[in-house]
């Protein structure tokens, strides 16, 4: 065990792989940056440059870009309130009013930390504890993830300060979107009105995209008349922070820190459920376990603490079904089985007994990644706020190009682009309306999700009741009613004695 | 009197040579010119990309230009044949397909079948395995199919519905000649062996990718739809060992969209065959579980106009067909 430890780490931490793996966390911060490239899109792109690498270099610069894609999308969800991957949905909601509120350094830091934290402890059970915790999820049945995800998708929605009512309207919304295509089950067309583009659905990236960029950035033009012509004053723009100050900070939140990296990595280790899931259901529980639930949203740094720790220690779950299994945790893992498959290792429950040199190397990888995402980040970051603070006639149309871009590069397609534009002025349109964005998101993720594993649930069994009747599947669904019963008591509280909530900035 | 006409002769005569040259010089003999896109259908990390990867450094190498995979995955791999359709016909855009061209047609999903293009060549073969759950209580092919035969839709298949792994065990149905199974929604190898090693479902098409989850005990392999046992797993008996006649796998080839000219075909073909006759091919194949199967645009030809009229007739025997 110690000798395959310390050839794991040799090996990780000679040059070729070192700068590899170091390259891959570059990439893969600016890569989760920028709104509109996706850290699966980043994956895909500097697959090709590992095809001539061995294997170990080739995976450790893919968990690289991963690792580094998950922070990468964190500064840009704190900077511009836009998340620069899915995974950082609710990572915007306190880590933008933070930032505008003049402190985008302590924002920032507080998500790295408590991310490198939450990667750290969730690379423990990936190291002793991966079979265990796969054998686990292999248990999930359609049942649970139908549940799992309407849980998720209720807690996105009952969130939703401006209304409860107006949080389900856009998580309906959401959800009509995604049966627009082909239905999941023989490909049947759906609401194409003939058109062969729609018949692959809206690609969810250039909606996300659209729906964030174009509204969180019109409703910074508007703010230009008065008198807000950049993102960040340039004087607010500094990072001068003390990092002591902030890792205490995280440090005592530990409960929550504990809490939401196991709600990271149970839900990375699930397959098939993405990021986005982990990140919302780590805020949700830091809020409800919270002491001053009312203050989630307006900048405190619980949210942030929660959903950058969950979000790491969802890289680590995935990392385990794909290690353990062979099984791909999310999109990103499924890209890294294919660059194995490459070099003519397929990975499978013997992957790690089989191959154990390459599997340790993957896990010294991990780690190596985790803490050096920290330094690169630091030096990205300089430059990042600097973008920040460029005027913003500069700023969003560059944005808004780059988000076009992306959408093209999903899969070499024009149409995208107008999805892009169409959605942009939706959300906009949503934003001006007071319609949380979030649950529209939400639903558009998770609804073909929820649509297939109900279908596989009722073809398995046609009893519905066993959606009840399975203990899990059934503490699910319940939780999802509290979730509402909880958004509605809340709602009460405060309009009784302050009249209407504030308004919010969460877009 | 400054410029002689003798120097004018230096740079107009080069200049006429050139022009008369490059001219006509684009359609005679001069493919490929530029750099190849192969699109593939699926996700980069499927098994029709990681073959597909290697079978295009190989055409690199025997072509002389950079072979660029690009990889348009959606609708059940119709959004790819939809944009090499719409390709210009010069031989830099190749296709890569697989029998679902077949089945999306006549389940409805897609308009274009294999006659939009121009058959280059087949190159591999995977062949399809019967897999169930690593503690089923069948322990051969004969034990499963007794019992599904005793309570048919009682036993669960996963398969992505209306294409091959469906298929493949319609087949079986058809030549046991009862209805063994219910079918179960898993669109994906990926999802289908999940569900299988969770023992959500206890059937499933599988192939030799799998071999570590059969040998981890998590799945088990009953029977392999080979003509003869396969040398990667000789322990693995074939369905024809049970007496059911049923020999399937998922076979991969390239197209170029229709109205490509005959010699750049022809030149395509040349370099399929040099990838299929490369030993670097076979062995990154055998690791991949699949064989390498070259025909000729001729054979490869008659091979979709037969596998057409299989799939046609399946597709109408569940009651998917839709054309």
């Amino acid at each position: 065990m110690i000798d395959l430890w310390l050839t794991g780490l040799s090996r990780v931490l000679q040059p070729d792989v070192f700068l590899s793996l170091a390259a891959g966390v570059v990439a893969g911060l600016v890569g989760g940056a920028i709104p509109g490239i996706t850290i699966t899109m980043t994956v895909i792109l500097v697959l090709p440059f590992t095809f001539g690498m061995d294997p170990l270099q080739g995976v450790a610069t893919l968990i690289g870009v991963y690792v580094g894609g998950e922070s990468g999308g964190l500064i840009t969800a704190t900077l511009l309130g836009i998340p620069g991957t899915a995974s950082t949905i609710a990572t915007t909601f306190d880590a933008y009013p933070m930032a505008r509120k003049g402190e985008p350094g302590r924002a920032v830091w507080l998500g790295m930390w408590a991310g490198l934290l939450g990667g750290l402890l969730a690379g423990i059970p990936l190291v002793i504890g991966a079979v265990t915790l796969a054998s686990l999820a292999l248990k999930f049945g359609p049942w649970e993830y139908f549940s799992l995800f309407v849980l998720t998708l209720s807690i996105v929605s009952s969130l939703s300060e401006q209304s409860l009512l107006k949080g389900l309207v856009a998580a309906t919304l959401g959800l009509l979107l995604t049966v627009v295509g082909s239905d999941p089950l023989i490909g049947a067309p759906r609401f194409t009105f003939g058109s062969e583009y729609l018949r692959t659905g809206f690609p969810f990236l250039a909606v996300l995209v659209g729906v964030y960029a174009f509204a969180q950035l019109m409703r910074e033009l508007e703010k230009r008349h008065e008198g807000q012509p950049r993102l960040l004053a340039a004087g607010s723009a500094s990072l001068a922070i003390s990092h002591r100050r902030i890792i205490r900070e995280v440090f005592q939140q530990w409960a929550n820190l504990l809490r939401s990296t196991l709600v990271g990595l149970w839900i990375g280790v699930l397959p098939a459920v993405g990021g986005s899931a982990a990140n919302i259901l780590a805020y949700d529980q830091a809020k409800k376990f919270s002491r001053h639930a009312e203050r989630f949203g307006t900048g405190i740094p619980d949210g942030i603490i929660a959903t950058e720790s969950a979000n790491n220690a969802n890289v680590a779950g995935s990392l385990i079904t794909m290690m353990a299994f062979g099984i791909p945790g999310d999109a990103v893992s499924a890209v890294m089985i294919g660059a194995l498959i490459i070099h003519g290792i397929q990975p499978g429950p013997l992957f790690i007994s089989t191959k154990p040199d390459l599997a340790y190397g993957m896990f010294s990888a991990y780690f190596l990644a985790t803490v050096l995402t920290v330094p690169i980040a630091a030096g990205l970051l300089r430059l990042l706020l600097r973008v920040v603070s460029v005027p913003l006639q500069f700023l969003v149309p560059v944005i808004l190009v780059l988000g076009a871009i992306g959408a093209y590069a999903i899969n070499n397609l024009m149409a995208n682009v107008w999805t892009f534009f169409f959605f942009g002025m939706l959300g906009y349109v949503m934003v001006k309306c007071e319609f949380p964005i979030p649950p529209l998101i939400l639903g558009l993720i998770l609804g073909d999700q929820i649509e297939v594993n109900f279908i596989r649930a009722i073809m398995t069994e046609s009893n519905p009741l066993l959606f009840l009747t399975r203990p899990l599947s059934g503490l699910f669904l319940i939780l999802s009613a509290a979730s509402f019963a909880w958004g509605i008591l809340q709602m009460r509280r405060r309009a009784v004695p302050g009249g209407l909530p504030a308004p919010s900035v969460r877009g | 009197m400054v410029s002689p006409p003798g120097a004018w002769r230096w740079i107009l005569l080069p200049v006429l040579f050139l022009l008369l040259v490059s001219v006509p010089g684009g359609h005679v003999g001069a493919y490929p010119e530029r750099p190849i896109r192969m699109i593939v259908p699926w996700a980069a990390g499927g098994d029709t990309d990681a073959i597909m990867r290697v079978a295009a450094s190989l055409l690199e190498k025997d072509l002389g230009v950079p072979v660029v995979v690009v990889n348009i995955p959606g609708a059940s791999g119709t959004a790819g044949a939809r944009e090499a359709k719409k390709a210009p016909p010069d031989g830099h855009t190749i296709f890569s397909v697989h029998d679902y061209i077949h089945t999306t047609f006549y389940t409805g999903v897609a308009d274009i079948n294999y006659w939009d293009f121009v058959p280059v060549c087949l190159l591999t073969s995977t062949p399809s395995i019967v897999a169930v759950y690593g503690r089923a209580r069948w322990r051969t092919f004969r034990e499963l199919i007794e019992d599904a035969k005793r309570r048919p839709d009682e036993i669960k298949a996963g398969a992505t519905l209306g294409s091959t792994s469906h298929f493949f065990l319609v087949l079986i149905e058809r030549k046991v000649g009862s209805r063994l199974w219910r079918y179960v929604s898993y669109e994906g190898t990926a999802p289908r062996m999940t569900a299988l090693m969770g023992g959500h479902i206890d059937v499933a098409e599988s192939n030799l990718t799998q071999l570590d989850k059969a040998r981890a005990g998590q799945i088990r392999f009953l029977a392999l739809a080979t003509e003869k046992r396969h040398p990667s797993a000789p322990d693995i008996p074939t369905l024809r060992e049970f007496g059911v006649d049923v020999v399937y796998a998922v076979n991969r080839g390239l197209m170029v969209p229709k109205g490509t000219p005959g010699s750049v075909v022809a030149r395509l073909e040349k370099a399929c065959e040099s990838v299929a006759r490369d030993p670097v091919f076979a062995d990154a194949m055998l690791k991949q579980g699949t064989d390498v199967r070259f025909l000729n645009r001729g054979q490869y030809t008659i091979f979709l106009r037969e596998n057409d009229a299989l799939n046609k007739a399946l597709a109408e025997y569940v009651g998917f067909k839709r054309r």
